[in-house]
């Protein structure tokens, strides 16, 4: 077992890479109630063409299997996973994105047992013809849901605008009409590919002991045979499909979304740089600066304001979101003082001020069960250490953030995304 | 960890000051973070909600002293990133002004720098120091934030779960001031002024009951101190607040249908409780809500869901500051009818003591589990001992365990028996 440490927070956790061929990462929190366990596999909505070797050609299964296998794996022969976790009082919940499918527990009590039900969800796949038309069934009314709501859609909405050929473009649970060609044998295809525990990861921080786990992996856990995945590539350019999007739904003040598309990169890569684009950001329009003052002051941005960056594999979005009685305006402005900011520079000043900014938030990354679990997962599907990204915050510079502003900061390979009233 | 720090770890301390002014501490080791945070409590009214609900945001602007809004945003990214909120809360029918302030603990300071006491004076100068010259907060400031806030208000409407839940709410409650929505009324934002936002102002300090809370792994003495010394300030008459109180259902159930363009409706079912006359009663009332509704493993989801998918979720929801349990549900248009009939049957199934052992003791877990994890974050402490004071009580999470260790399938039944539908709202897709 591997020990790494983080000497700026004083803390550490646990890698190992069991006999089955699973990596699972372990950070003992004992001064916390709950033990949240993660257990993830390298497989999201993205993943629509693959192949394993020797296979030469690549399957592409139909939009939404990702998202349909999540539901699924709930279900085998005796009934139902949450009714094995009402006996152990844990919380128990599973999320498909982008580029990966993630089912999870937490729990202040029976965490053995919690742990045992978790192992054995995910790694015995059970489906039947009965069981996918029911599931369906009820996806096809969680599609319908999302269809009504003006975050995911003015969300979903940015990304087909941005993205020509990318599967990103594509909503994570699929269509009706695509989860209605899913069956129990595309099922099992993706599953025996995907959930190769070689492709996957357990994270768990919190309270609990180490050994309880090391036992449950060898009661559960068969070994898996090396794989080799490979994942169509696919050939989006760099230019936007559409620079401007608009749904009419019923809001009271328009929502919008501006995203800008940055260049394709690798996991690794594009989490890095995660990092620096949210230093970049609050150096341009973060609260204290004279662009957001401007926003805020002529009524086009409130509260509601906010950046987020969407960093993986391939594909990586700065986006800002939020509400304005002017959409359009806003774009406007933004880019304004963005194309501003690429002719002139952030000063070191300016820089520094971000940067303290954001210090208080990387900290508190490591703050909480859930957070700790979820960045010891992502970062190693990256291929890197829980604590490299609090590392590479801590020693970003200001020719780092400027580089960056050129290169995937750029407005002309910005759109924006609206959803406003009739 | 010497034992006196031991004892106190993850303990509530209160003091109580004059004139209607609280102090809470509650000291973790394991957090990185403090918070502090000022709660002004009064009451909800019709004719102060909305002029009292814009204060936080037109307070968070500045201060004399500091009455420029990007200044006061630079000196929290000098505090690490402090994040400075202020929001409008409730609790029953209680109006709460939220002012709140959280950074990094000192240890994690660069050079050891002292933050806590900058981090309380900057938060008594937003409270007590408003920007308001000749009897008027800046006209600017008010006007956007006046516009904000009709926003907010009307932007109820985006998320139509919420929106279908709380309309159902309003429905139930016309008489009662617990229906009265936080931010108030767009009618009367649009009346607010420069000056009746300053009356508002002076009006809410002095009539407030004020909570303080400092909840982390920092020193809270110092915040205290501070804090003491600022609030001994003021001229205060604090009013009294509205209590906790039931209504009764109506005789005949009502039903309202709101039509609007959506793909999918939303069913949300009002019942109505009684008042809980010992804590075991409410006990129970919460258990049954949870064995009804509240889990994955409930009787709605495993049946309403999983068994007869006509909905995507189905939850219920105990709110014990007003009595009120709602059923809520996002159903396809052609299963309205049968969703409602299988929550009702549900319900009886409850009532007739069709209750196995194992969905009572997965109940019990589950309230346990969620009751334990409450020391784990700061937000989850605060919004734990705020309610606590609302019920004029002090219990840890932990200690409701004994009352839940002594629930029975018999005694949940009987309290299903007592629970009477008063509302059933639909929000539907109009037809061409």
């Amino acid at each position: 077992m591997e020990n790494i440490t983080s000497h700026k927070l004083g803390e550490q956790y646990y890698r190992l890479v069991h006999s089955s061929g699973l990596t699972v990462l372990l950070c003992p929190m004992p001064a916390y109630s709950t033990a949240y366990a993660l257990f993830g596999t390298r497989y999201g909505s993205i993943d629509e063409s693959f192949r394993t070797s020797p296979e030469e050609e690549y399957t592409t299964v139909p939009a939404g299997i990702a998202h349909f296998l999540e539901h699924k794996l709930f279900e085998n022969e005796e009934g139902d996973a949450f009714s094995e976790y009402s006996k152990t009082g844990a919380s128990a919940n599973a999320y498909t994105s982008f580029d990966r499918t993630a089912y999870l527990f937490g729990c202040t009590d029976n965490f053995r047992q919690s742990l045992d039900i978790l192992l054995h969800l995910v790694v015995n796949p059970y489906f039947t013809p009965a069981s996918v038309e029911k599931e369906q069934g009820i996806i096809g009314q969680e599609i319908t849901m999302y269809d009504d709501n003006p975050e995911w859609r003015v969300y979903f909405n940015l990304l087909s605008a941005l993205y020509q050929n990318h599967p990103i473009r594509v909503d994570i649970a699929g269509t009706i009409d695509s989860i209605s060609k899913i069956d129990a044998d595309i099922l099992y295809k993706c599953y025996y590919t995907f959930y190769n525990l070689r492709n996957m990861v357990l994270s768990i921080a919190g309270n609990f002991e180490i050994d309880q786990v090391l036992e449950a992996l060898d009661q559960h856990l068969k070994p898996s045979e090396p794989v080799v995945i490979d994942r169509k590539p696919v050939d989006e350019p760099r230019e936007v499909k559409v620079p401007r999007v608009e749904q009419n739904l019923q809001v009271a003040v328009p929502l919008f979304q501006v995203g800008f598309k940055g260049p394709a990169g690798s996991l690794q890569e594009n989490m890095i740089n995660q990092t620096i684009m949210e230093v970049l950001v609050e150096a341009i329009v973060g609260e204290a600066t004279p662009l957001y003052r401007k926003l805020y002051d002529l009524g086009l941005i409130n509260a509601t304001f906010g950046d987020e960056v969407l960093a993986g594999d391939s594909y990586f979005t700065a986006i800002f979101a939020g509400e304005s009685k002017d959409p359009d305006q806003l774009y406007k402005i933004l880019l304004e003082g963005i194309e501003e900011f690429r002719q002139k520079g952030i000063s070191e000043e300016n820089f520094e001020r971000a940067k303290r900014a954001c210090y208080g938030r990387y900290i508190g990354m490591y703050g909480n069960v859930e957070s700790v679990a979820s960045i010891m997962m992502m970062s190693e599907f990256a291929g890197m250490g829980a604590y490299t990204i609090l590392d590479v915050f801590l020693n970003i510079s200001c020719q780092q953030v400027n580089a960056l502003l050129q290169t995937h900061l750029d407005p002309k390979y910005s759109a924006l995304s609206v959803v406003s009233a009739k | 960890m010497d034992t006196i720090t031991q004892k106190t770890q993850g303990v509530l301390s209160k003091q109580a000051l004059e004139q209607g002014i609280e102090l809470y501490n509650l000291k973790d080791s394991k957090f990185k973070h403090n918070r502090i945070s000022v709660h002004m409590v009064l009451p909800l009214d019709q004719a102060t909600v909305t002029e009292y609900a814009i204060l936080p945001f037109v307070m968070r602007k500045g201060y004399k002293g500091c009455e420029d809004f990007s200044k006061l945003n630079e000196m929290l990214d000098h505090l690490y990133g402090a994040s400075l909120i202020t929001e409008v809360g409730k609790f029953g029918a209680n109006q709460v002004l939220i002012y709140s302030i959280q950074a990094i603990d000192e240890r994690f300071t660069l050079d050891n720098e002292r933050i806590i006491r900058r981090c309380t004076e900057l938060l008594c100068d937003v409270v007590l120091n408003p920007d308001i010259t000749d009897g008027a907060f800046p006209e600017q400031d008010v006007a956007l934030e006046k516009q904000f806030l009709i926003d907010t208000i009307t932007a109820e409407i985006n998320d139509k779960r919420s929106y279908a839940i709380n309309r159902c709410k309003l429905l139930m409650g016309e008489h009662n001031p617990a229906a009265i929505r936080k931010y108030g009324y767009v009618e009367s934002a649009q009346k607010i002024t420069p000056t009746s936002a300053a009356a508002a102002y002076a009006d809410a300090i002095r009539k407030a009951h004020i909570k303080v809370l400092f909840i982390g792994s920092g020193d809270s003495s110092i915040a205290f101190e501070v804090i003491k010394e600022r609030f001994a300030k003021l001229e205060r008459q604090p009013v009294a607040l509205n209590p906790i109180r039931y209504f009764a259902p109506p005789s005949t159930p009502q039903s309202f249908t709101d039509l609007m363009e959506v793909s999918q409706a939303k069913l949300v079912m009002g019942f109505r409780m009684p008042e809980a006359s010992t804590p075991l009663e409410l006990t129970v009332n919460k258990l049954m809500v949870v064995l009804y509704g509240g889990t994955p493993a409930s009787k709605l989801f495993m049946n309403v869901r999983e068994k007869l998918s006509l909905c995507y979720y189905c939850a219920a929801r105990f709110d014990r500051l007003t009595g009120i349990l709602l059923v809520d549900s996002g159903v396809e248009l052609a299963n309205i009818e049968l969703a409602k009939e299988e929550i009702l049957r549900q319900l009886e199934e409850i009532r007739q003591g069709i209750i196995s052992e194992e969905e009572l003791n997965s109940a019990k877990l589950m309230v346990k589990n969620s009751l334990r994890a409450v020391g784990d974050s700061l937000g989850s402490i605060e919004e734990w001992y705020l309610l606590q004071s609302f019920l004029g009580t002090a219990n840890s999470p932990t200690q409701e365990f004994t009352l839940i260790d002594q629930v029975t399938a018999e005694m949940i039944a009987k309290a299903a028996q007592k629970v009477a539908l008063d509302t059933v709202y639909l929000l539907s897709a109009k037809q061409d």
